[in-house]
């Protein structure tokens, strides 16, 4: 258990910093919009590589939990005069007591039938978002009226585009520091070793049902935070941004782009979101990312397990690998 | 003291285990029998990963049929797998740290019982190298050093010398012998070596075909006839 913060963690801590002050003042209005949703997208993705990539399980109910999470943030944003963040944070944790819940089948189901049953559930979802639609600020539980939507409360310091695209990936950041310290930590063990065998795990005291259903919580959470941010962002949210489809494409990004590492996530959000966008902006059919999607897919499950963010890595410790022996 | 009564154990028409009863007191005891006897059933009954059709598992009274899984381990009750459970990107300290994490160790305590347990079983120097870079018996003592933290009551060990050199076998005899005198659990060793049973179990019981049919002092039981004719002398 040597992790020593070392220099590196530094240096990383550092560029992450400086990618949060400079990031805002390079992009156009336009951009910083869509660099936003992504980096939220990123934040949603980090929950399904978690459960993947620690526990082996396939969630397909994230994009539906984000929306949870903007739905409660829109309720008390209109109800309620609570900060940004705390209103945040609740969306977070409704979420995570949603994704919690479906944790319940998990706790006996594997593979294609827990992948089907979480993808059911974000069906149910889909339907109530359909129905119900999201708080715009009008009467009622539902909070919904026939108007245009009101103001949703950025936090004092994010007023602007370019400031709560700061706040975003402050948020992230923090996000991914908690992911982080689960992982190094008990959680993070247990995890390893149910993956592994439940036996064993059990064997060794851990309680797997606890465990699970912890980490379906976790991925509830980031997806809760990405949904309130996703809503402070846009200022209001549309029943069909939140379709089940949608989820499956969220997890096979995130396996794009690489479920063990937190690059993986930054880049499943870049795709999921970015890239239709670039080609909008090329002025080629966004429908196309899908098939780009779908070789990457490809790709990465005959070559490249740890997807594009394992490549990337493994090219930079080879690269430096190589200075070191050119040093020598 | 451990009190296996009448326990049954059946996998749709195997009888596994055969209304079986077991009373232990020695402090290391053995348990051999042919393939398929039920041995590793035995071990599976005691840490909750079959269904009991009928009968009880008690140790110092207290009944662990009944209990979850996990919270028999925290009770105490520590085992090794037949077929060696080493996760790849768990360290060995990390193997033994998931224990203390279940049982709630602080701070202080674990950091001693981490280096006393891997000092014992002599694997200080592997600490930091995860499972995925360890040689086969260097997994088998991570495993049996997993057993010895977090105050162990009793300790199954399933075949711990399955496929090690005569060299391992020397050394493991040794750590075995010494795990109740340093440790103070209860053992139960299941194995296929003669030598090692004879070596280090006081006593050994000798299944077949999920009945118990020796139990007692070890010499004597390797001498008995009817063993002799169920298993040494295949
Ligand atoms: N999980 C299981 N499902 C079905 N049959 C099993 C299972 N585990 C053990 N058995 C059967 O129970 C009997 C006892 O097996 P086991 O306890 O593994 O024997 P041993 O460890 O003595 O070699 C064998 O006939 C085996 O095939
Ligand atoms: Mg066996």
């Amino acid at each position: 258990m040597a992790r020593r913060i070392s220099g590196k963690n530094f240096i990383t801590l550092a560029v992450v910093l400086m990618v949060i002050w400079l990031l805002p003042l390079l992009l156009s209005s336009l951009w910083v919009k869509v660099v936003t949703s992504a980096v939220i997208f990123s934040l949603a993705a980090t929950g399904v590589s978690i459960l993947f990539a620690q526990l082996g399980l396939i969630n397909l109910s994230q994009v539906a939990l984000i929306g949870v999470g903007g739905w409660v943030l829109l309720r008390l944003n209109y109800a309620t005069g609570l900060p940004f963040t705390v209103s945040l944070l609740a969306g977070g944790i409704v979420a995570a007591i949603i994704g919690a819940v479906f944790a319940l089948p998990a706790v006996r189901m594997r593979g294609l039938y827990l992948a089907l049953v979480t993808l059911m559930a974000a069906g149910a979802l889909q339907i109530l978002f359909n129905a119900f639609q999201f708080p715009n600020g009008g009467e009622g539980f539902w909070g919904v009226a026939q108007q245009s939507a009101g103001d949703v409360r950025r936090p004092f310091l994010a007023q602007t585009d370019g400031a709560y695209l700061r706040y975003v990936m402050l948020v992230v950041a923090i996000c991914f520091t908690i992911v982080g310290m689960h992982r190094f930590a008990a959680p993070g063990r247990a995890w390893a070793m149910i993956r592994q065998s439940e036996a064993n795990a059990m064997a060794a005291g851990v309680n797997v049902t606890f465990y699970k259903t912890w980490a379906f919580a976790l991925s509830g959470f980031l997806a809760g935070i990405s949904g309130g941010l996703l809503a402070g962002a846009l200022q209001q949210l549309d029943a069909r941004t939140f379709v089940a489809g949608d989820s499956i494409l969220l997890f096979a990004l995130s396996i794009v782009g690489g479920a063990y590492h937190w690059l993986g996530a930054i880049i499943a959000g870049l795709l999921f979101k970015l890239l239709p966008a670039l080609f909008n902006d090329f002025g080629i059919s966004a429908d196309l990312t899908l098939v780009i999607f779908g070789i990457a897919l490809l790709h990465a499950i005959i070559t490249a397990p740890k997807g594009i963010s394992g490549q990337i890595l493994a090219g930079i410790s080879s690269l430096a690998a190589r200075r070191r022996v050119s040093r020598d | 003291m451990i009190d296996v009564k009448n326990l049954t154990v059946r996998f749709g028409g195997v009888v596994a285990l055969d209304d079986l009863s077991l009373n232990i007191t020695d402090d290391v005891v053995g348990l051999i029998g042919p393939n398929g006897a039920g041995k590793t059933t035995l071990t599976n009954a005691f840490s909750g990963f079959v269904n009991v059709a009928s009968g009880s598992v008690s140790v110092n009274g207290l009944n662990l049929i009944g209990m979850a899984p996990h919270k028999r381990s925290r009770w105490g009750l520590a085992r090794s797998f037949q077929k060696v459970q080493i996760v790849s990107d768990l360290t060995v300290e990390d193997h033994l740290a998931t224990v203390l994490d279940a049982k709630g160790a602080n701070r202080s305590l674990r950091e001693s019982a981490i280096a006393r347990a891997l000092d014992f079983v002599g694997i200080s120097s592997a600490r930091n190298i995860p499972g995925a870079d360890l040689n086969p018996y260097q997994r088998r003592k991570t495993e049996i050093a997993k057993c010895l933290v977090g105050a162990p009551r009793v300790i199954l060990l399933d075949e711990p010398g399955g496929g090690l050199s005569e060299h391992e076998m020397q050394d493991l005899r040794r750590i075995i012998l010494g795990i109740h005198p340093e440790f103070g659990a209860q053992i139960l060793l299941v194995d296929h070596d003669v030598e090692l049973i004879r070596d280090v179990c006081t006593s050994t019981a000798v299944l077949d075909f999920g009945k118990l049919i020796a139990y007692g002092n070890t010499a004597e039981v390797l001498r008995d006839e009817v063993v002799k004719a169920a298993y040494l002398g295949r």
